[in-house]
């Protein structure tokens, strides 16, 4: 059988949905670490993988595939293991709606105070000041380095970060709710809907206490712990090397209180 | 299962969606709505509106299936393929990645930007004529607030040049893409006819008379929006229109992506 490689950085968003979702159907992948923050995937290797610079990215054999969610239902569709996508056509309708909101609306704005309170500090301490501008001056398309320079200084707009909070406030509210309705998010059975929510969703109770907890969003508490509780879950996790995948480990919990706003921030762990 | 399809006129989303539906083989009613009218805010019988309110795509068709508003394009389109003949979607699962690797770049690029010069062109003269009141009466059904937003913009007129120009890019790209994808002679963008077809054509249909540049030399584009509007399906769809010139109709899309 052609091997299978997968691109990835931390067990976290992008990244973490093709791996989970590997690991859950039980195929054997090398797994290739690109340090985003060292810049890797701007690096001449990884290019000539994948060109657009993306992450993450997966080999099989010839062929290779980008986007995360796209990857995910490659690895479902090609794949032996248990199905991530059930029989009900309009089951599988409910969890591609849920993948692309959650894509496309609700994750670039945890993306955005992410990377403000959490991944722009971290690649900040790490490596310093210095050598990310460096880097930065490195990558090819000037609307990148743009890009890249907000997400590392943190260089949102009021109205952007307001906007983003906002709809992670709703966000996490139409998520509590939906899953009041079925066991796993948008149908009765494991699917990658729930992979890749587990991977947008993980670390709220950390980063986002006053609005995620076990008083107000007991629906989305009791789901969190369920996927954490799968030994794909685990063993994916296991993968991180650095304090972002540690984050998971709240869910060991069994009880989290409501915490202030800015208790997420102060603890310097979104 | 019960289901209605609420379309608007056979553009867009609308006609991709009645397309799918024709190859599908399945018989499901169908009801036009005045989409710029706010029609679809207001339909009876949704039992769960959550993807109807809160779907990226803006005003695009609602498929109600036993009660469920099901929304998105290529996800109907998929839902109908599907549960029908299965012709529209390649079984190969690379060629599938394909596929839908294709409509996301229709989707998520051309989509919003082909929404946005539209509006500028026909939705915004539209809602400008509404006072006030009605304006404000029709707004408040929309649950959504960005899609709100999107909506009060296309009413003001307000349309920023660099936004112009970056839609007008993004839309001639996408017609070299079809161009470049059909370099190899085949007949269809994945080979076979598949759902790729019909999203990209109904994005693309209403381009050609607002920007004439972008498929000026595009000869084998033309040939393929051609031979996609000659299909019976799309021909049915088409007989559905309420006005001589359906792809001059637009209602507020997907909106251009935050993070540039």
């Amino acid at each position: 059988m052609a091997e299978v490689t997968l691109y990835h950085w931390e067990p976290n968003a992008n990244s973490g949905k093709p791996m989970l979702a590997l690991m859950e159907k039980g195929v054997k992948f090398s797994s290739h670490y690109i340090d985003m923050l060292n810049f890797d995937q701007h690096k001449p290797e990884y290019l000539a993988i994948n060109p657009q610079g993306t992450i993450p990215a997966m080999t099989h054999g010839s062929r290779v595939l980008v986007e995360s969610t796209a990857i995910m239902e490659y690895v479902n569709e090609e794949f032996d293991g248990p199905a991530l996508m059930p029989a009900d056509a309009q089951a599988r309708w409910r969890i591609r709606w849920w993948m692309k909101f959650m894509d496309q609306w609700l994750a670039p704005s945890f993306s955005m105070f992410g990377w403000k309170f959490f991944v722009g500090p971290n690649a900040l301490a790490a490596h310093g000041q210095d050598k990310i501008e460096e880097q930065i001056s490195r990558i090819p398309l000037p609307e990148r380095q743009l890009a890249w320079r907000k997400a590392v200084f943190g260089l949102f707009s009021e109205a952007e970060m307001a906007e983003s909070g906002r709809r992670i406030g709703v966000g996490i509210k139409m998520l509590e709710d939906e899953l009041g309705k079925r066991e796993w998010l948008a149908s009765d059975e494991y699917s990658l809907a729930d992979v890749n929510g587990f991977n947008l969703a993980y670390a709220m109770p950390l980063s986002q206490p006053h609005l995620a907890n076990d008083e107000l969003t007991p629906n989305i508490m009791r789901w969190l712990r369920a996927i954490y509780r799968r030994p794909a879950t685990r063993e994916c996790w296991k993968l991180g090397r650095t304090p972002m995948a540690s984050r998971v480990e709240i869910l060991e919990q069994d009880y989290i209180p409501p915490r202030d706003e800015s208790e997420g921030i102060a603890s310097g762990v979104r | 299962m019960s289901m209605i399809l609420y379309h608007g006129e056979p553009n867009g989303p609308s006609l991709a969606v009645l397309a799918a539906l024709g190859e599908s083989g399945l018989t499901v009613e169908c009801r036009h709505i005045d989409l710029v009218g706010g029609e679809r805010h207001r339909l009876p019988g949704v039992r769960e509106a959550l993807a109807r309110d809160m779907g990226v795509e803006g005003e695009g068709p609602v498929l109600l299936a036993d009660g469920e508003a099901m929304t998105e394009s290529v996800f109907i389109a998929q839902f109908l393929d599907e549960s029908g003949a299965g012709t529209l979607q390649p079984k190969d699962a690379y060629a599938h990645w394909q596929m839908l690797m294709w409509c996301r770049r229709i989707t998520e690029r051309c989509a919003p930007a082909a929404a946005f010069l539209g509006c500028k062109a026909t939705a915004h003269a539209a809602l400008a004529k509404l006072d006030q009141a009605a304006f404000d009466a029709l707004a408040q059904t929309i649950a959504s607030e960005d899609l709100r937003g999107r909506w009060a913009a296309v009413r003001a007129g307000d349309f920023p040049e660099a936004q112009t120009a970056d839609s007008v890019t993004k839309v001639s790209d996408a017609v070299a893409m079809v161009d470049d994808q059909l370099a190899d002679g085949r007949e269809w963008l994945m080979g076979d006819l598949t759902i790729a077809d019909f999203e990209t054509y109904g994005w693309l249909v209403g381009m050609a008379a607002l920007l004439p540049n972008a498929f000026a030399g595009k000869a084998r584009a033309a040939a393929w929006m051609e031979r996609v509007r000659a299909r019976p399906s799309v021909q049915a769809a088409l007989a559905r229109a309420a006005t001589p010139n359906p792809e001059a109709n637009w209602a507020p899309g997907p909106e251009i992506n935050r993070w540039g």
